[in-house]
């Protein structure tokens, strides 16, 4: 008999395994166990290609006589909307958006983690197995830290590895790119005969370092660099090559850089705190992009603390981006993904935390801590260079909301 | 006149301009990381000056589950996504 195993039961099973952990974790003497819950919704909405995610997730962590950390999560991306199956095909501008491809998929997350700590290091070993109807995964990560100079100094080092399974329409191995056709649905992965299983495989290396310099000034540099290789394409989308359409086509191998800077300033007339962070991005693929971020947090009064904050994203596209293939094409790779072209986007939003204050006994009902947090962003993106055929992306607003319930036993 | 001795031709295989530059840019870096090293020793804040830096919104990594979902659903939809990890992340498919 085979079991099938739905959305409803992966979410029971994960929240059972969550509430065994704190049941077990709490019954230890000297454990000390966070336990939280978290709902993200997204929406991009315009003509035919609206898209909405719901992301919710369950976190259980304990620290067991101060040595010793557990972790145990799960979490799911639930996503529908539409999408443009050909891009560029001819016609595109009259009807590609209107007859845009309906589409819905439910993706899993289950993480494990455990970690040891010394007085001055601590080490982390984290796995997380990801499934969805025509996506596998499986990833570890290991990462240590050390204090340094009265504990003003972290240093970071982390590695991890994935190892990732993309379902794919079976074709020749020795067919050309340009004959390869797009997988229709995600009906029989990982199963039927006519389908096949893309190897994907992920390498990341991490450093950090953390430091206090001043009683109110901190910053944090982290660099990472990371090796892709595998499949690395949308196998649901086909791009028109001026006679015929094909499957993109993106190279196998990736090499992404990464820098990130941040820094807090602490402003005790305001009793609130700056937070600055930039980030520089290179890829293989020529793609190069800045971030920039501006934040403000405030405390309000005891248990209410408010962040605003402003983030500016610009990117260049691939090199083998182009928005017609047909007339202008880029040599043996092509691509009908927006997020390899050309592209910049804004965000404004907002963090409310509320700390539930505690009674006499000094806690919140049955709680050591319990809070409630808020988040509303809104984004505006901008594609310069993209098109279905010669109409602009209508989606190009979002709007994220998250609501999370934080305890601590 | 003498040939040279085999430690000279020795010295000037080892020796050349592009030897130099190398020695001299490793010496820079050298000296950039031990200067580092000895701001970062001086800069030191006593225990119980952390007051401030002890607050949340002053603490690195501290946004929670929240912030890991936000970064999570905003980076999916940019093309320099990920590479600071290596968690399943689908294939970017829709």
């Amino acid at each position: 008999m085979q079991l099938s195993v739905t959305p409803a039961r992966w979410s029971a099973l994960a929240c059972g395994l969550a509430i065994a952990a704190v049941a077990a974790c709490s019954s230890h003497v000297s454990a000390q166990v966070r336990a939280s819950t978290t709902a993200t919704y997204y929406r991009e909405s315009g003509a035919n290609l609206s898209h909405q995610a719901i992301t919710p997730s369950v976190r259980v962590s304990g620290v067991v006589r101060d040595v010793v950390s557990l972790r145990l999560g799960w979490d799911a991306d639930v996503v529908s909307g539409a999408s443009v199956a050909v891009v560029d095909a001819p016609g595109g501008d009259v009807d590609a958006i209107t007859s845009a491809t309906k589409w819905s998929d439910f993706r899993n997350n289950v993480t494990g983690g455990i970690g040891v700590r010394g007085e001055y290091t601590s080490l982390d070993v984290n796995y997380t197995w990801g499934r969805e109807s025509d996506y596998r995964s499986h990833s570890f990560t290991i990462t240590g830290r050390a204090e340094l100079f009265d504990r003003n100094t972290t240093l970071e080092l982390g590695y991890g590895r994935g190892f990732d399974q993309v379902c794919n329409l079976a074709q020749p191995r020795a067919q050309e790119p340009v004959d390869r056709q797009r997988l229709p649905s995600s009906d029989g992965c990982f199963d039927a005969d006519d389908r096949e299983s893309l190897d994907l495989s992920l390498q990341t290396f991490r450093g950090g370092w953390t430091q206090a310099w001043t009683p109110i000034f901190a910053t944090q540099l982290s660099v990472s660099a990371q090796v892709i290789n595998g499949f690395q394409g949308n196998p649901y989308r086909a791009v028109w090559l001026g006679r015929a359409a094909a499957q993109e086509n993106h190279p196998e191998n990736r090499v992404r850089y990464v820098g990130n800077l941040g820094a807090r300033l602490w402003v005790q007339p305001l009793r609130g705190a700056l937070q600055l962070a930039g980030r520089v991005y290179r890829d293989t693929w020529d793609v190069f992009s800045v971030t920039a971020e501006l934040a403000w947090e405030q405390r309000l009064w005891d248990g209410l603390s408010v962040r605003l904050r402003g983030r500016y994203y610009n990117q260049t596209g691939a090199h083998f981006f182009s928005d017609d293939y047909g007339r202008a094409p880029r040599g043996q790779y092509f691509t009908g993904d927006r997020e390899l072209s050309p592209m910049s986007s804004w965000l404004a939003g907002g963090r409310v935390r509320l700390d539930l204050p505690a009674g006499d006994d000094g806690k919140v009902g049955p709680f050591a801590a319990f809070a409630i947090v808020g988040v509303f962003d809104m984004l505006f993106y901008d594609f310069r260079e993209f098109r279905y055929g010669r109409r602009e992306v209508p989606n190009d607003k979002g709007m994220l909301a998250t609501l999370s319930l934080e305890a601590e036993f | 006149m003498d040939s040279p001795s085999s430690s000279e031709l020795l010295l000037r295989k080892i020796v050349t301009p592009g030897a130099v530059r190398a020695a001299a840019r490793t010496s820079a870096r050298g000296l950039g990381l031990i200067g580092l090293f000895a701001l970062v020793a001086c800069s030191t804040v006593r225990p119980e000056e952390k007051e401030f830096l002890a607050q949340p919104s002053m603490t690195f990594g501290s946004g929670g589950e929240d912030a890991a979902q936000e970064d999570h659903v905003i980076s999916n939809r940019e093309g320099s996504y990920g590479g600071g990890g290596v968690s399943g992340g689908g294939c970017g498919c829709n």
